[in-house]
C-alpha cells in the first residue's frame, strides 16, 4: 500500500502538469483554512480589543500598544512582512525566484492579526494575497520544485487567498493576473482559476454563504445617471491620487528617518488612527460594518465626505509608518463614501432621476480600487460579483475607467510599483514585459549556420570546434537534425581514444529528438533564454514548426544579449558557413 | 542513499505534512468558526433586547440603530428583521418598514407576523386594499408561538380597520369565522355581539347576547345588546324592555339610558305602531308632519327647488285643516305620505343631512319600508 502511494507520488513528481494541477487544489484548501483563520482571528482578537460598551481611552490605547508591539516584532523578527504585501509578492516572483520565507508567513500571518486587531486602518486582502503567494513558495520548495514551477505556483496562492479574503473568487483570479502576473493571458490560469474555486469552496464550508457586504438591488433610475457615475468616476479619480500622492509621500519622509526609529515609526500610524477614533470611531480598524451601513443607506451623507477625508489621512499614515496590513480594504472605505457623498448630492438634486447615495457608493468602491490599485477590469468584476446584479456593469466600467485614466494621468507610476521602487526594488513593468516578449528569435537568429554531419567523427571535428564559444552544434542527417551535439561530449569522447566514433553513435545515448530543446522563429527571446538556461547550452536549433527536423538556423545567448544591447558579439567566431 | 530517493522522501513527506496541515487548519476554522459564531449571537443578542427595551420606551429611532446592528451580526435572524420591521413602523419609517418586509416575505411569503406588518404599512400608506390582503395572509400564515392567538388578534385588527372602513358585508365574513375561535369570556363574546351588530346582523348579535344572559344573568351589556339588535330589527318595544332592564341591572349605564330615552322617543313617534287608534294615530302623523315641516323650514329659501316648496307649503295647509274623525284615518295616510315626501325632498335638497339616529328619521324610515 505505502509502496503504491510512493510510486504514485513519484509519478506525479515527474508528471509537471499533474503536479501543477494537484498542488492548485491542495494549496487552494491550504491558503484558503490560513485566510478563513486570518479572518476569524483577527476578528476575535479585536471584539475583546474593543468590546461593547468599552471606555473612548480604548480607542487611543489599543492601537499605540498594538502597533508598538507589532512594530517592534516586524523590525526585530520580520522585517519583510511590513506593508501590504502585493510588492513583496511580485517581488518574489519576478527577482527571488519566488521565494518567500516561511518566517515571512508567519509573521505576516500574526502580526497583521495583531496590527488590524488592535485598529489600524489597514486592510487584510494584501497580507492574505502575501501569506498565499508564501505558503504556495514554502510548499513549492519543500516539494523540491524548479524555480521555475515555485514561480509558477505563486499566482495560484495569491488567487486562493484573495478569494477565501474576499470572498469574490472571480475578481481574485483577475487579480492574480491583472496586478501580480501583469497579464491576463499568463499560462498560469488554469491553476489560478482552480485554486481560487478551492479556496473559495473552504470559505463557504468553514463560514457559509454569506456576502462580504449585504447590498440591497441595484438600479439605474435613469440613463441620465451615467453622467452622474462620469462625474463619481472624476472624483474617485481624484480621491485616488490624493491618497496615492499622500501615501507615497509620507513614506518616503518616514524612510528618510534614522534607522533605529524603524520599530517605533509604525506607532506614529497606531496614534494618529487612535486620535483620529477617538472622535470617529470609523476610522478604526478596514471600517467594513461601515462600508455596509452607507451601502444601505444608513449613513448621513454630510459624515461621509468626513470618514473619506480621515480614512485617507489615517490609511497614509497607518501604510506609511510601516505598520503591517493592506490598502485593499481602504480603498474601498474610501470609494464607497465618495461615492455616498457624490450619489447624496445628485439626489438633492435630481430625487427622480437617481438612486439613492447606496447605489454610489457601491459603484464607488470599485471607482477607488480602480483608481487606487489600478485594476480596473478586477474592480469591475469584484462589484459585480458583491451585488451579483448585471445592471451595476455599465455605471461601473464608466465610473472605473474615468478613475483609472486620470489616475494614470496624474500619479505616473502605479501605487505597487512606486512603493517597489521606494524599497529599491525595480521590478519589470507589464509593458517591458510585452516589450521583451515582443523581440523574436528570428530578429535575431543566424541563417545557414555550421551544422556538422551525423556521419562526422569525432576527432575530426575537434579542432573546428575548440575555443569556438559555443557549447552545441547541430548534426544534421538526410532526415534532417538529428539533435545538437555538446563540445564536452565530443571532448570526454576523443579522450576516451574514440577519435572514430561517428557523431550519431553519439547522439543515440541522447534522449529522443523531441525533448531536444529547440526554438521557433516567432518565439520571444525571453523563452529561448529560458531554454537556454534550462539545458544548459549557449545554442539552441531554431527549427520550422512545420517540421522540427528542418534546421533554420541557431540562436546564440551573445547574440541574444547584444540585441539587448548588454553585451557584444564575439566576431571572430566562424559560426555561419561562408 | 541516492539524491532521487532523498527528493522522493522529500516530496512525500512535505505532501503528508501539507495534508496534515488542511487537517489541522481545518479542524480551529471551525473552532474558531463556532467560536465567532457563539460570541457574535450574545451580542446580536445583547443588542437586540436594548432595542427591544429601546421600542418599549417609545425610542423607535434609537432602537433602529441597535436592532440594525444585531442584524448585522445576524443577518437572517427573522424575529430580529420582524421587530426592525415594527421599530421602523413605529418611527414612521414606512417605507423602509416595506423593504424589511418585502425582503422577509421574499424568503417566506407565510410569515404570518411580517404579512400583519405589511398589512400596517400599507394600511398606513393608505393602500387599504392591499392592505385587507395582507391581513388575509397573516391570518392564514405561519405564526411562530400562540398560531391561534395571533390569527385570532390579526383578525381582530382587520375587524377594526373593516369598522373603520364600514364595509359591513366584509365585516361580517369575517365574524362568522372569529365566533366560532373566539375565546369564550364574556366580554369577548360581548364585543363580538357588538361587531355583529355594527356588520349589519342584529339577529346573530342577539344570539350571542343571549348567549351571555344565560351564562351571566343580570348581565347590563347584554341586555343592552339584546336591546340594541331589537331597535335594529325595528321591534322598539321589545327594545325599550331590554333597555329598562338593562338599567335596573346597571342604573348609571348612560348608553342604555341614550338607547331607552331613543326608544321611547321613537314609541311615542311612531304612528304605525300597533294598537294605535284611530285618532291617536292621526295625531302622530300630525304630530310627525310638524316636526319635518319644521326640519324643512330651516332649509327652504325662496330659490328652493319649486317642488320642495310646493311640498312644504301642503304640509303648512294639511297642518291647519280641519278634519272630522270619519276622516282622521284617510287624514291619517294623506299626512304621513306628504311627510315622507317632503323628508325626502328636504334631504335631497338641504344641508346638512339629517341625523340617521334620530327618533324622526327612524320613524321615517320604517315609514319608507
Amino acid at each position: 500500500m505505502i509502496q503504491k502511494l510512493r510510486t504514485s507520488f513519484e509519478k506525479l513528481r515527474r508528471n509537471e502538469d499533474q503536479l501543477a494541477l494537484v498542488l492548485s487544489v491542495v494549496l487552494g484548501a491550504l491558503v484558503g483554512l490560513v485566510v478563513v483563520a486570518f479572518i476569524l482571528l483577527t476578528g476575535r482578537i479585536s471584539a475583546r480589543m474593543y468590546p461593547a460598551g468599552g471606555a473612548g481611552w480604548r480607542r487611543i490605547l489599543v492601537p499605540v500598544l498594538g502597533s508598538l508591539s507589532t512594530g517592534y516584532l516586524l523590525w526585530r523578527y520580520f522585517p519583510n512582512a511590513r506593508g501590504s504585501g502585493i510588492p513583496q509578492t511580485k517581488a518574489a516572483i519576478f527577482i527571488n525566484d519566488g521565494r518567500i520565507t516561511f518566517r515571512t508567513v508567519f509573521g505576516k500571518f500574526f502580526c497583521c492579526s495583531a496590527s488590524l486587531a488592535s485598529g489600524i486602518a489597514l486592510g487584510r486582502e494584501g497580507p492574505s494575497v502575501h501569506v498565499g503567494a508564501g505558503l504556495a513558495s514554502v510548499v513549492g520548495r519543500n516539494l523540491g520544485l524548479s524555480p521555475k514551477q515555485v514561480k509558477a505556483l505563486l499566482p495560484a496562492g495569491c488567487s486562493a487567498a484573495l478569494a477565501a479574503a474576499f470572498n469574490t473568487p472571480i475578481a481574485a483570479v483577475l487579480f492574480s493576473l491583472e496586478e501580480i502576473m501583469g497579464d491576463l493571458h499568463a499560462t498560469v490560469l488554469g491553476s489560478v482559476v482552480l485554486s481560487a474555486a478551492t479556496s473559495w469552496i473552504v470559505l463557504h464550508l468553514v463560514l457559509g454563504d454569506d456576502p462580504l457586504f449585504h447590498v440591497p438591488g441595484y438600479q439605474l433610475v435613469h440613463p441620465a445617471e451615467l453622467g452622474v457615475y462620469a462625474v463619481l468616476g472624476v472624483v474617485g479619480g481624484l480621491g485616488s491620487v490624493a491618497f496615492v500622492k499622500l501615501l507615497l509621500g509620507l513614506r518616503q519622509w518616514f524612510m528618510r528617518l534614522p534607522k533605529w526609529t524603524a520599530w517605533l515609526q509604525p506607532v506614529a500610524g497606531g496614534l494618529t488612527v487612535g486620535l483620529l477614533g477617538y472622535f470617529v470611531p470609523e476610522v478604526l480598524g478596514v471600517g467594513y460594518n461601515s462600508v455596509e451601513k452607507v451601502l444601505n443607506g444608513n449613513i448621513v451623507v454630510k459624515l461621509v465626505v468626513l470618514f473619506a477625508v480621515l480614512k485617507i489621512v489615517a490609511t497614509a499614515v497607518c501604510y506609511a509608518s510601516g505598520n503591517a496590513g493592506g490598502i485593499f480594504g481602504p480603498s474601498l472605505f474610501i470609494g464607497a463614501m465618495i461615492g455616498a457623498g457624490v450619489g447624496g448630492v445628485a439626489h438633492a438634486l435630481f430625487p427622480t432621476e437617481t438612486a439613492g447615495p447606496g447605489a454610489y457608493a457601491l459603484v464607488g468602491m470599485g471607482t477607488a480600487f480602480a483608481g487606487v490599485v489600478r485594476t480596473p477590469w478586477t474592480s469591475v468584476i469584484m462589484i459585480f460579483e458583491i451585488t451579483r446584479d448585471y445592471t451595476i456593469i455599465v455605471p461601473l466600467m464608466i465610473s472605473n475607467m474615468i478613475a483609472f485614466f486620470i489616475s494614470q494621468k496624474l500619479q505616473k507610476e502605479p501605487i505597487y510599483e512606486a512603493l517597489s521602487h521606494q524599497e529599491g526594488i525595480y521590478l519589470p513593468t507589464a509593458e517591458a514585459r510585452f516589450q521583451a516578449e515582443r523581440i523574436q528569435v528570428q530578429q535575431t537568429m543566424r541563417l545557414q549556420p555550421v551544422s556538422f554531419s551525423a556521419d562526422n567523427q569525432a576527432g575530426a571535428i575537434l579542432a573546428q570546434i575548440k575555443n569556438s564559444g559555443l557549447d552545441a552544434w547541430p548534426v544534421v542527417s538526410d532526415d534532417g537534425l538529428r539533435g545538437m551535439v555538446r563540445n564536452r561530449e565530443i571532448e570526454q569522447v576523443v579522450a576516451n581514444g574514440g577519435e572514430n566514433k561517428k557523431l550519431w553513435e553519439i547522439l543515440n545515448g541522447h534522449r529522443m529528438f523531441g525533448e531536444v530543446p529547440y526554438v521557433h522563429p516567432d518565439h520571444s527571446l525571453s523563452l529561448a533564454m529560458e531554454r537556454m538556461g534550462a539545458s544548459g547550452a549557449n545554442v539552441l536549433p531554431v527549427v520550422s514548426r512545420a517540421n522540427l527536423r528542418q534546421l533554420i538556423g541557431v540562436v546564440v545567448l551573445d547574440d541574444i544579449l547584444n540585441t539587448y544591447g548588454v553585451a557584444k558579439r564575439n566576431e571572430d567566431v566562424p559560426l555561419v558557413v561562408e | 542513499m541516492s539524491g532521487l530517493a532523498m527528493a522522493g522522501r522529500s516530496f512525500l513527506g512535505t505532501f503528508g505534512l501539507v495534508f496534515l496541515a488542511i487537517g489541522g487548519l481545518f479542524a480551529a476554522d471551525m473552532f474558531l468558526a463556532a467560536t465567532d459564531r457563539a460570541e457574535s449571537h450574545v451580542e446580536a443578542t445583547r443588542l437586540f433586547a436594548t432595542g427591544q427595551a429601546l421600542m418599549k420606551n417609545g425610542e423607535s429611532l434609537k432602537a433602529i440603530d441597535k436592532i440594525s446592528d444585531a442584524i448585522a451580526i445576524e443577518r437572517d435572524n427573522r424575529d430580529y428583521l420582524r421587530t426592525m420591521a415594527e421599530a421602523q413602523l413605529a418611527a414612521g419609517e414606512n417605507t423602509e418598514a416595506q423593504t424589511t418586509l418585502t425582503g422577509l416575505l421574499t424568503t417566506d411569503s407565510t410569515d404570518g407576523l411580517a404579512n400583519l406588518l405589511m398589512a400596517r404599512v400599507l394600511v398606513k400608506q393608505g393602500k387599504v386594499r392591499e392592505g385587507i390582503s395582507y391581513f388575509h395572509r397573516a391570518i392564514y400564515g405561519a405564526w411562530k408561538n400562540d398560531a391561534e392567538g395571533n390569527r385570532r388578534r390579526a383578525r381582530l385588527e382587520l375587524i377594526d380597520l373593516l369598522v373603520q372602513q364600514n364595509s359591513k358585508e366584509e365585516l361580517l365574513a369575517e365574524l362568522l369565522p372569529l365566533e366560532e375561535n373566539a375565546p369564550q369570556d364574556l366580554s369577548t363574546r360581548a364585543h363580538l355581539g357588538q361587531l355583529f351588530l355594527l356588520a349589519g346582523s342584529p339577529a346573530r348579535a342577539a344570539t350571542v347576547f343571549r348567549g351571555i344572559l344565560h351564562e351571566s344573568p343580570g348581565n347590563a351589556t347584554a341586555f343592552r345588546g339584546i336591546g340594541q339588535a331589537e331597535f335594529a330589527q325595528g321591534d322598539y318595544r321589545a327594545a325599550q324592555r331590554e333597555f329598562k332592564s338593562a338599567l335596573n341591572a346597571e342604573p348609571d349605564d348612560a348608553a342604555s339610558r341614550h338607547w331607552l330615552d331613543l326608544c321611547d322617543e321613537v314609541l311615542h313617534l311612531d304612528p304605525t305602531l300597533r294598537g294605535l287608534g284611530a285618532s291617536e294615530r292621526w295625531q302622530r302623523s300630525l304630530a310627525l308632519l310638524q316636526l319635518v315641516e319644521n326640519d324643512a323650514a330651516e332649509c327652504v329659501q325662496p330659490d328652493s327647488s319649486p317642488e320642495l316648496q310646493g311640498l312644504a307649503s301642503k304640509a303648512g295647509n294639511a297642518l291647519k285643516a280641519r278634519v272630522s274623525v270619519a276622516q282622521e284615518s284617510d287624514a291619517s295616510e294623506a299626512n304621513l305620505d306628504l311627510a315622507e315626501q317632503l323628508w325626502q325632498a328636504r334631504k335631497k335638497e338641504c344641508q346638512p343631512a339629517p341625523s340617521a339616529d334620530s327618533a324622526l328619521a327612524l320613524v321615517l324610515q320604517r315609514l319608507t319600508r
